[in-house]
């Protein structure tokens, strides 16, 4: 790791006593020591160029902001290029396109992402809401790249994502239930017991009216229906939700009767399951799902 | 790689998804369990001293694979180098099982896996693109077919 360099704002601190939000943290604190913060470097650069999408790339010019040190006139002059590479909440910078290992890392949390005039043409700033940290100006090669940069970061961080995967899931659960409702009394599963093995047995009609009505293109009387190995994978996700955040306390956002998304899902979805394959095997199709 | 130490520690002051004291032990040759408290905030993994405001260290959580080892210890190791595993000794199997669970679901990459999952479970079950009304449908990230897990 290179602590300092003119091109960066300071990597080495004097670290202040400061108060941590962690539950049963005590609020005041001895100051650490001051040696640089260790990370696993390693599986870092690994993870910058190996296996998941990039989210974004491209080449961008590093400019510093007003009042900061000017970096060094040989590195590509005053606005030095390097090629970014975006992953998730992570925004790698590298010598060049074939470059290997990182240069550097800029943590896209808390910040903000927004145009800015000076001192280059089709330029940003990265602005970080924590104080002291000082913002990254870069700049694109045109008003399209710099336009895709500010959205693609503006939306980077992992508390987007979330926000975005809860939304989903939430929807997800709404077509769950709209496609399995059908008229007449319900059985929700309760807060407290286990769901039921089996649905509650209901009029056949009733149950291939519900599901015609369900209503996707094509196939009559049958809807489609998430893949027995999706289901699993849904159910693993119960009850906080895929980043491990309690969705609601606990409760499903769409009904509050109901305590866990998975389950309702897994109880329709096999109401569902056992109704196609009625079907199928009814016209002779064999059963097959 | 050069980083800005300042941006990780403003983050390690973000609200937890989770903090324990826990006994954690490093992947270096005669390292010994040492009494951390160790903090998940987004995809990072912070480890302070006990006594200390500032983290020490702090693990990317991508890319990795947490463990159980023993019932009350779990490991995480990351998928480039799989034999240098990060242990973690808890004070019982339930709050090791409470960490593997929040520690597997707290990658960027793990929600990235969700989201297509979602949606595409809902475009096939009403034909609809759930990302359109956010403007985002075409952003490589969001692709199905570009995943390679």
């Amino acid at each position: 790791m290179v602590p300092g360099s003119p091109l960066l704002p300071a990597v080495r601190t004097r670290p202040w006593g400061a108060l941590c939000s962690a539950p049963g943290f005590p609020s005041v604190r001895r100051v650490r020591a001051v040696g640089a913060m260790k990370l696993n470097e390693h599986s870092m650069a690994h993870y910058a160029v190996s296996g998941s999408p990039v989210d974004h790339e491209g080449f961008l010019r590093r400019c510093s902001s007003q009042g900061a040190r000017q970096p060094a006139a040989g590195a590509g002059g005053s606005c030095p290029r390097y090629w970014f590479v975006l992953k998730g909440n992570l925004l790698f910078y590298f010598e060049g396109r074939e470059g290997r290992p990182p240069l550097g890392l800029i943590v896209l949390e808390g910040c903000t992402v927004e145009l800015c005039e000076a001192p280059q043409e089709f330029a940003f700033a990265i602005r970080f809401d924590a104080p002291g940290l000082r913002p990254y100006v870069l700049a694109a090669e045109g008003p399209e790249a710099q336009e895709a940069w500010v959205k693609v970061l503006s939306r980077a961080s992992f508390g987007y994502m979330r926000l975005l995967v809860q939304e989903l899931e939430r929807q997800l659960c709404d077509t769950q239930l709209s496609l399995a409702s059908r008229p007449g009394p319900r059985h929700w599963p309760h807060r407290a017991g286990p769901p039921p093995d089996r649905p509650p047995p209901q009029p056949e009609a009733e149950l291939r009216e519900g599901s015609a009505s369900a209503g996707t293109e094509g196939e009559q009387g049958a809807t489609r229906l998430p893949a027995p190995a999706g289901r699993r994978r849904l159910a693993e996700n119960c009850p906080r939700g895929p980043a491990g955040m309690p969705l609601n306390g606990g409760d499903s956002p769409v009904s509050p009767e109901t305590s866990c998304f998975p389950k309702l899902h897994d109880w329709y979805g096999q109401e569902i399951m056992d109704l196609r394959r009625e079907w199928l095997q009814a016209r002779g199709l064999g059963g097959g799902l | 790689m050069r980083y800005n130490e300042k941006e990780l520690q403003a983050l390690s002051r973000q609200p937890a998804e989770k903090a324990a004291e826990i006994g954690m032990r490093v992947p270096k040759k005669g390292s010994v369990v040492k009494r951390r408290l160790v903090k998940l905030v987004v995809n990072f993994l912070f480890y302070f001293r006990t006594d200390e405001a500032e983290p020490i260290g702090a693990l990317l959580l991508e890319h990795c694979r947490i463990a159980e080892e023993e019932p009350s210890v779990f490991s995480i190791s990351f998928i480039e180098e799989p034999d240098r595993k990060y242990y973690f000794e808890c004070s019982s199997e339930e709050q090791c099982q409470e960490w593997i669970d929040a520690l597997r679901r707290a990658s960027y990459e793990f929600m990235r896996r969700s989201l297509i999952f979602y949606r595409n479970e809902i475009q096939k079950m009403t034909g609809k693109d759930p990302l359109e009304q956010y403007g985002i449908s075409e952003e490589a990230r969001f692709q199905l077919n570009t995943h390679q897990a």
